[in-house]
């Protein structure tokens, strides 16, 4: 059995789930904390 | 007692009795979560012949004998032990070699030979480079209690 | 014990902490994924299938840690009433998950080749089923209610009361006989050849420092959250 395809699909699989993390993380925490700054400039 | 002692203590107590049945849980199920029969369990395991269960353990060194039609094999399960013929017919596992582990689904023919219908390699919890497989296999100082030590 | 509790202070130190560990953690993890992939000896029995072990297994105890994480970030709260422990536990709660799901799916990719299956229903397999499945359970309590700041008692006691999971799925290749080989990596020493042990350890190292950045981006995102609702009432109210 050829031993490639499934090391490369369990790379495969731990870098787009690491990726999705990172990225969702990283954007909610973007999204939030820029608009509780906006929100603290208020009035 | 202050409320914070108070929600220490329970906690502790909670955590203490979680435990407590885990452990209970878990010593209760010894034997019902075993993936396989060893030798030595299948042997004191009174298991009447063409009931179909699982057997695992070590492939004994020297024992596979293959078959004229190539097809058909019989090979020795070993644990630290007892031993337990097996005869398989079909195509194995790249893993299943001698001195390896390995986990049969069969049943028990009546002279007490292990038919299995299918074969799964086992690895063990050592890992050698391929280089070093020979002097360090039979040195193994740092193998552990695998099932043949 | 509270001297972290102010939310001020603590984000003094997550702010430059976040990046720092994002940044390490990413270059660990890469180097140690490179290193894996292409400069390890081939396994005697296994051949090259050896390399999964570099996501597999750091995957598999940071899902397991993740839960260890979230019971002890658990008790905190209840007992000391620790106003950043629901935080913290509930924002290691979907990078665990993920970690977790990292680990069935490589494994399962794994025992293909190796086993001659993709699954078997033995107790490691099955207890660190059960660890996604609790993983889910949690994430849908904590999420069930609608105020995003609230750390939920009932997901705090979920989260201990799950942690009796983890010395299963440690204990499961002992206790039982199991498709699973037994632990190679234990306090008493470690039976992999250093080739392969050297890398694993800095892809351990490598996930874990990733993991903290994660957790600290989100428990960074729940805080703000709180902040923006706790405006927004004031607001409504004058």
């Amino acid at each position: 059995m050829p031993h490639a395809p499934f090391i490369i699909a369990s790379f495969a699989v731990t870098g787009v789930c690491m990726t999705w993390l990172v990225v969702s993380s990283y954007l909610s925490m973007r999204r939030a904390e820029a608009s509780a700054a906006e929100l603290k400039d208020r009035p | 007692m202050k409320p914070k002692h108070q929600r220490l203590l329970l906690a502790v107590i909670a955590v203490a009795a979680l435990v407590g049945a885990g452990l209970i849980a878990a010593s209760a199920l010894r034997e019902e979560a075993s993936y396989f029969y060893t030798p030595t369990t299948l042997a004191s395991a009174n298991v009447e012949p063409g009931k179909a269960i699982r057997l695992g353990g070590m492939v004994q060194k020297g024992s596979i004998v293959r078959g004229s039609d190539g097809v058909s094999i019989t090979f020795t399960v070993q644990d630290q032990e007892r031993s337990q013929k097996v005869a398989y017919r079909g195509i194995t596992p790249d893993l299943f070699v001698e001195g390896s582990g390995v986990v049969a689904d069969g049943r028990l023919r009546p002279d007490r030979v292990f038919v299995a219908d299918s074969l799964l390699a086992k690895h063990d919890e050592n890992y050698v480079p391929r280089e070093l497989a020979d002097i360090d296999m039979s040195a193994a100082a740092h193998t552990k209690d695998t099932l043949v030590p | 014990m509270h001297r972290f509790a102010n939310p001020a202070r603590f984000l003094r130190i997550a702010r430059p902490l976040t990046p720092a560990l994002f940044l390490l953690g990413l270059i660990l993890t890469l180097a140690a994924c490179i290193w894996g992939l292409f400069f390890t000896p081939t396994e005697r029995l296994m051949g090259d299938t050896v390399k999964i072990i570099f996501v597999h297994v750091p995957a598999a105890w940071l899902g397991m840690g993740g839960w260890t994480g979230i019971a002890i970030a658990s008790i905190v709260q209840l007992v000391w009433r620790h106003p950043l422990a629901g935080v913290s536990a509930r924002a290691i709660a979907v990078p665990g998950a993920t970690f977790a799901a990292i680990c069935l799916i490589t494994g399962s990719i794994w025992g293909r080749p190796t086993w001659g299956t993709w699954w078997v229903w033995d107790g490691r397999l099955t207890s660190m089923l059960v660890l996604f499945f609790l993983y889910l359970g949690y994430i849908a309590l904590s999420n069930a209610s609608s105020d995003k700041g609230d750390t939920s008692r009932v997901a705090a006691v979920f989260g201990i009361i799950g942690a009796i999971n983890i010395p299963i799925i440690n204990r499961s290749v002992i206790w039982w006989e199991s498709q699973h080989q037994k632990a190679s990596i234990t306090l008493g020493g470690s039976s992999i050849d250093s080739a392969y042990l050297v890398p694993l350890f800095v892809a351990v190292v490598g996930f874990s420092l990733l993991f903290g950045a994660l957790v600290l981006m989100r428990m960074r995102a729940a805080l703000a959250e709180m902040r923006i609702e706790a405006r927004m009432r004031r607001m409504a109210e004058g």
